[in-house]
């Protein structure tokens, strides 16, 4: 008996065993510095002198400030910009590719498109920002040559667009994979019918493609959301946040309130406004999926 | 970029005593002639010490082009005292103020450094902080060696040293590790492709333009990049048209003074003649420069060392910066090597900073290229500094006469920042130049 108690309470604990290493990392790196977060947005602390307990004033300040308000505009906006062409043009790349074209291609554009995605975003930002040079750059040479905007980096109209553009080169490729996956686990025999059927290529598509690739599309601008949200290192890279804050990233503008005016609390309300603004935002999209996601 | 940028804005400031300071003038009185011979007085002084065995950890800005360069700096500090473990930490930025907030971070997050390497822009924050140790005790004990290397260092350096530093009457910074002013670096064969004579040291904005415009159309090469960068790009221009981003004090912005506009309106006019490469590249100034395609680039000491790497010694000749009217004029900061307050070293970090603060280091420094000038005169008229340098090396050190010290209040990250930002807009025709400096003044007046 005691034998069996022993192995039941065994048998009880391993399952927690084999979870323990997600526990600890998902304690160490996400939980005690969301707790450390908030404890920070209640005081005032410049790293090296006393902290000071300073309640909810840090908030109070958040809404007040007209740089924090540029800043989420522009995260917002970029945001948006990405979930919209990472989602709509994976899926076209997606769609084409699954179409019979010789495999060789295919697998020449999969790489092509997923490549940037294995860069490091400060590798992405100083190529980029090689490519366009406004007097040497390759890139800004031939988009004025077709009509595009030169020296957009510099421009406070252009600078924000161009970084979207480079966003999406960079991590197009992870969403079409995602969604040319979706795509392709639909099962052929459903595509089969409906042709038999007479469904064009383009009912085929509205009727059996789109429905059923949905949760890789819900997934991609989950992810695409998550990501563009918290947008740093192109902006530091790239134009600093400028000109003229036409670039400051929320993200960035944490960064330059907790390193470098060295206002820790202040830096520590950023961080609690971005988790707390990303839940909503995340939470919300799995509500509304239920209304358009398939659901195999 | 990284390479301008690093070596951009010099080391850092020091902070004198004002019993130091008065003594030091006294001494100072006594000429160049003795406080040259003093210095060499010290370097045979410079034997080992009589130091327990310790360790000491010294961070830098610094990046790889500079890493040789440092390296010999050390070596000699490690040959004089076998007995001390040292290690150094380099943090290559991209500018002085990014540095300063790095180590800052770094220093919260826990990190133990004995010795900083400090320029202008840091100096007020970590004094500000109470991080660093008044020197004032240490210099005492060594009164002789530093009134020796005081005595030998440029007396403006000791003002600014006194005047920018905090106002607590203590010392924590000695005005001796390095400066760097700004000055012209012009490519000579670039000026004889396009038949023209080098210019003197008199040369205004209006014979600069003009040159411009010949070169441009004889050779097809830049004149020179306009660029926002605060040390190298900004200050130079609103220095000799007499105008400042603050006031001497660095309590009240001066941005948008009738002569600040006017430096912003002649740098815009540089770009918009494509005098300039457009603002915003990531070209490099000195292979553009040595290649033939910029016929002169600004900057301190640092261009030597690239310079060199490319045998284009030769190529150059360094004049003052061109001034509008009699407004000689240059920006300059220096570096500082403060000791932090919780070194468990202290002794030997002292030693480290006597090293770096005297002729012994300043020499190892400015035979190797170093990336600043040598604060002491001995040393910056000696041929250690100027052998395998441009003709016109010299004027590196005598620009001190003339120059203003780099405004770097407290929030001087958040200053230059802002400074960048806008004058950049400027150049780049975003804003004009008259509404980009009330912008700037209004931005940074904010921050004062």
């Amino acid at each position: 008996m005691p034998l069996r108690k022993a192995k039941q309470k065994q048998e009880r604990f391993t399952p927690f065993l084999f979870l323990s290493p997600a526990i600890l990392f998902f304690c160490c790196f996400i939980l005690f510095p969301l707790i450390g977060a908030f404890g920070y947005s209640l005081i005032t602390w410049d790293f090296f002198t006393q902290p000071k307990f300073v309640g909810l004033d840090n908030y109070g300040k958040l809404f007040k400030d007209p740089i924090a308000l540029e800043a989420v505009k522009n995260t917002f906006i970029f945001t948006i910009a990405s979930i919209v062409t990472h989602v709509g043009l994976g899926l076209i790349l997606a769609v084409a590719v699954n179409r019979r074209i010789p495999k060789f291609f295919a697998y020449i554009i999969r790489t092509v498109f997923f490549f940037p995605f294995l860069l490091s975003w400060s590798a992405t930002s100083i190529i980029w920002s090689f490519g366009l040079d406004p007097t040497f750059g390759v890139i800004d040479f031939y988009a004025g040559k077709v009509g595009f905007p030169q020296a957009t980096l510099i421009s406070s109209t252009w600078a924000l667009p161009t970084l979207i553009m480079i966003d999406l080169w960079k991590t197009l490729g992870f969403a079409f994979i995602v969604i040319l996956a979706g795509i392709q686990a639909i099962p052929s025999e459903i595509s089969e019918a409906a042709r038999v059927d007479g469904a064009s290529g383009l009912r085929l598509f509205w009727n059996i493609t789109f429905p059923l690739c949905t949760p890789a599309i819900f997934f991609v601008s989950v992810t695409a959301f998550i990501g563009a949200f918290q947008i740093f290192e192109p902006m530091y890279i790239m134009t600093r946040g400028g000109p003229d804050n036409a670039t400051l990233s929320i993200v960035q503008y944490l960064h330059m309130s907790a390193f470098r005016n060295f206002d820790i609390g202040y830096g520590a309300v950023i961080s609690v406004a971005i988790f707390i603004v990303v839940l909503i935002v995340t939470l919300t999209q799995f509500k509304f999926a239920k209304r358009w996601v398939h659901e195999g | 970029m990284t390479d301008k940028n690093v070596t951009e804005t010099l080391p850092e400031k020091s902070v004198f005593s004002r019993r130091t300071v008065l003594k030091s003038a006294g001494i100072g009185a006594a000429g160049i002639t003795t406080a040259a011979a003093l210095a060499a007085c010290s370097k045979k002084d410079d034997g080992p010490k009589d130091l327990d065995a310790a360790t000491v950890s010294f961070v830098f800005n610094g990046s790889a082009d500079q890493a040789k360069s440092w390296d010999a700096l050390f070596a000699g500090f490690k040959e004089k005292y076998p007995q001390i473990d040292f290690t150094a930490q380099a943090i290559p930025s991209a500018s002085w103020a990014e540095y300063a907030d790095t180590v800052a971070v770094q220093l919260a997050g826990g990190a133990k450094y004995d010795v900083l390497n400090l320029a202008t822009e840091g100096a007020l924050l970590f004094a500000d902080k109470g991080v660093v140790l008044a020197l004032d005790d240490l210099i005492a004990r060594d009164q002789e060696e530093m009134d020796i290397a005081l005595a030998d260092t440029h007396p403006r350096l000791v003002e600014f040293g006194k005047k920018y530093g905090p106002q607590d009457g203590k010392t924590y910074y000695i005005p001796s590790g390095g400066m760097n002013c700004m000055a012209a670096w012009v490519n000579k064969d670039v000026f004889a492709k396009a038949g023209l004579e080098l210019p003197t040291d008199d040369w205004t904005w209006d014979d600069f333009l003009a040159a411009g415009r010949t070169i441009k159309k004889k050779t097809g090469a830049f004149m020179f990049p306009v660029t926002a960068e605060y040390f190298v790009g900004i200050m130079p221009w609103l220095t000799t048209n007499g105008a400042s981003t603050m006031n001497e004090d660095w309590t009240v912005a001066t941005c948008d003074t009738p002569q600040a506009i006017e430096a912003a309106e002649f740098a815009r006019q540089l770009v918009v003649e494509k005098l300039s490469p457009a603002p915003g590249g990531t070209f490099d100034r000195f292979e553009l420069g040595i290649k033939g395609d910029l016929a002169v680039f600004g900057g301190g000491r640092w261009p030597v060392l690239a310079v060199r790497a490319a045998n284009a010694v030769d190529k150059y000749e360094i004049f003052d910066f061109p001034h509008k009217g009699a407004n000689r004029g240059s920006p300059v900061g220096w570096a500082a090597f403060p000791i932090m307050k919780s070194s468990p070293n202290v002794d030997a970090a002292w030693e480290f900073v006597k090293y770096l603060s005297t002729s012994s280091g300043a020499t190892v420094f400015a035979t190797s290229g170093g990336t600043a000038s040598p604060c002491l005169k001995s040393v910056a008229e000696s041929q250690d500094y100027l052998a395998d340098s441009p003709v016109g090396t010299e004027k590196l050190y005598k620009a001190l006469d003339y120059a203003t010290a780099i405004p770097s209040p407290t929030k001087g990250n958040l200053t230059q920042r802002t400074i960048e930002d806008v004058w950049g807009q400027i150049i780049a025709g975003n804003i004009k130049p008259d509404a980009g400096m009330k912008k700037m003044q209004e931005e940074v007046t904010k921050l004062l």
